[in-house]
């Protein structure tokens, strides 16, 4: 997008992007200097409280597809769309009682690659590592990529330079904070972005009433207020599913459920999906407002923003661009972080160097750290367009591991064939689902088949799993 | 059918008081947090 069509003057954007690289890496540094161990690097102690637990929770799940692509949603969906993006947070909700047990389970525990090695075995974890680094790579690929975009679209600053700043700030204060810092600064990105999008929110109400949007899409786009909106209904169960299996695997939330005070982790997810429920609604209602604004939409995943600075100008801009900016960073430091621990705590330690001493594995984490910003880079550099379609296709992946992780983290009788055939047979119905029918099948069809192999091996297996085993000190 | 006025009203405007809430309420989480010395 040319300087000329985007909605803030670059030296403005500049400035905002300064002042809060600034901030986010002096953060850093400063919470990083309490840093002794891997642990205290990747799990920042162990002991997160209620308040930064529940507000990482919550921004780490806000990420820039919430603050832009839920107008986009409501503007293609109506208000089912909404809904539908909102069931994401049933993920959190539901991953609550877990975190709670996975601490209790495993009070020594780093990654979720710990839990499939402990409870499976070496075939599980091996599947396992390759699903969840194929969907975590693509995931922060996908933002990084989605940061340059969206600050060249917002304030003119060119792609390449946009979406370096951007990962090379969460590098910085990931590699010398750890977990702490990302937890910290996570805990200001949330204020950031929810007390941002209230405030916009009222100033559009201000300009447009409820009665004046509902009249405006009866007129004009009845079927966004469609109670039987076959497509967006179809969309809740899909969101849905997907949510679950991004939020039960990933080591984004099992790192939270490690590094959380006893008894705060049940809790903290709950409130973060309680925190996160409404965020959708509130910013993606704007893009219902278009058309009684007159606002001409040219691009629907720019709604949001365009309604935003075409109502309330430039301090509307500012307002999209800050709330855009720390919903990118607080979802690429956490990915970076967990990403980092897992390939130094599953491959690095457990492959290589299982006598690494603590204060080794923390150096090695943040190399880590730093080779996957570099890798994600190159990768986002030559700017090779969206990445949507290649997260879609993880859906049968993530969908495929809901059922071995809930059934080996309650029944003992849950065994490691239940958990190779499922994620095998489920992630493979998924991916010819997906190509034969459509993307919005691909992690239905994955949960369900996973879930009969799953269960079926459990009803026959005559082994019972001895939970010590996952108490694993070293 | 489709959803009234008055059902969007309360979505919206929900929506938004909710927010507004959560984000008072983090506040005072991290407030009470730091009065007994458990924010990390």
């Amino acid at each position: 997008m040319s300087e000329a069509d985007a909605l803030l003057p670059p030296n403005v954007g500049w400035a905002l992007l300064a002042a809060f690289s600034l901030l986010w890496i002096g953060l850093g540094v400063y919470w990083g200097r309490r840093n002794k161990s891997f642990e205290d690097h990747a799990l920042a102690g162990r002991n997160i409280g209620l308040a930064l637990g529940t507000a990482t929770a919550a921004a780490t799940w806000i990420t820039s597809n919430t603050t832009m692509l839920a107008p986009q949603f409501a503007l293609q969906l109506g208000v089912w769309g909404m809904l539908a993006y909102s069931t994401a947070s049933f993920g959190l909700l539901l991953f609550a009682p877990m975190a709670g047990r996975i601490r209790a389970l495993m009070p020594h525990g780093y990654t979720s690659g710990d839990f499939f090695r402990l409870r499976y075995g070496r075939g599980a974890w091996g599947i396992f590592l390759v699903f969840t680094l194929f969907y975590s790579l693509t995931w922060l690929v996908s933002m990084a990529m989605a940061g340059g975009i969206l600050l060249n679209a917002l304030s003119g600053i060119p792609y390449a330079w946009g979406m370096t700043v951007i990962l090379g700030v969460c590098v910085a204060y990931t590699m010398r904070g750890g977990l702490a810092a990302v937890i910290g600064t996570d805990f200001i990105q949330s204020l950031i972005i929810i007390v941002g999008i209230v405030i916009v929110g009222f100033a559009v109400l201000s300009h447009v009433s409820i009665a004046e949007i509902h009249a405006n899409l009866s007129a004009e786009r009845p079927a966004l207020l469609d109670m039987l909106f076959p497509a967006a209904i179809m969309a809740i169960f899909n969101n849905l599913l997907f949510g679950l299996g991004e939020v039960f695997h990933n080591n984004v939330w099992w790192s939270r459920a490690f590094a959380y005070r006893d008894g705060v982790g049940g809790k903290a997810f709950a409130l973060g999906g309680l925190v996160w429920f409404p965020v959708l609604i509130a910013a993606g209602f704007i893009a219902l407002a278009s058309g009684a604004l007159n606002v001409a939409v040219p691009a629907s995943d720019m709604v949001g923003p365009l309604v935003v600075a075409q109502v309330l100008g430039e301090a509307g801009a500012v307002a999209i661009f800050v709330i855009v900016f720390c919903s990118l960073a607080s979802s690429i430091d956490s990915l970076l972080a967990a990403t980092s621990d897992l390939l130094t705590e599953d491959i690095y330690r457990r492959m290589f160097r299982p006598a690494a001493t603590p204060a080794r594995l923390k150096s090695m984490a943040q190399y880590v750290t730093l080779a996957l910003g570099v890798f994600t880079w190159a990768v986002c550099l030559p700017r090779i367009g969206t990445l949507a379609s290649v997260l879609f296709f993880a859906g049968p992946l993530v969908g495929a591991m809901i059922w071995p992780i809930v059934t080996g983290l309650y029944w003992r009788r849950a065994n490691s064939a239940g958990a190779v055939g499922g994620m095998l047979l489920g992630a493979g119905a998924g991916l010819a689902c997906y190509f034969a029918i459509g993307f919005y099948v691909g992690a239905l069809v994955a949960t369900a088949v996973s879930m009969v192999w799953v269960l079926a091996c459990a009803r026959l297996s005559k082994s019972r799993f001895d939970w010590a085993k996952l108490k694993e000190t070293a | 059918m489709t959803f009234s006025t008055g059902f969007l009203g309360i979505l919206i405007y929900g929506s938004l008081v909710w927010c507004a809430i959560s984000a008072i309420g983090l506040s005072a989480f991290l407030v009470k947090d730091l009065v007994r010395g458990e924010v990390w």
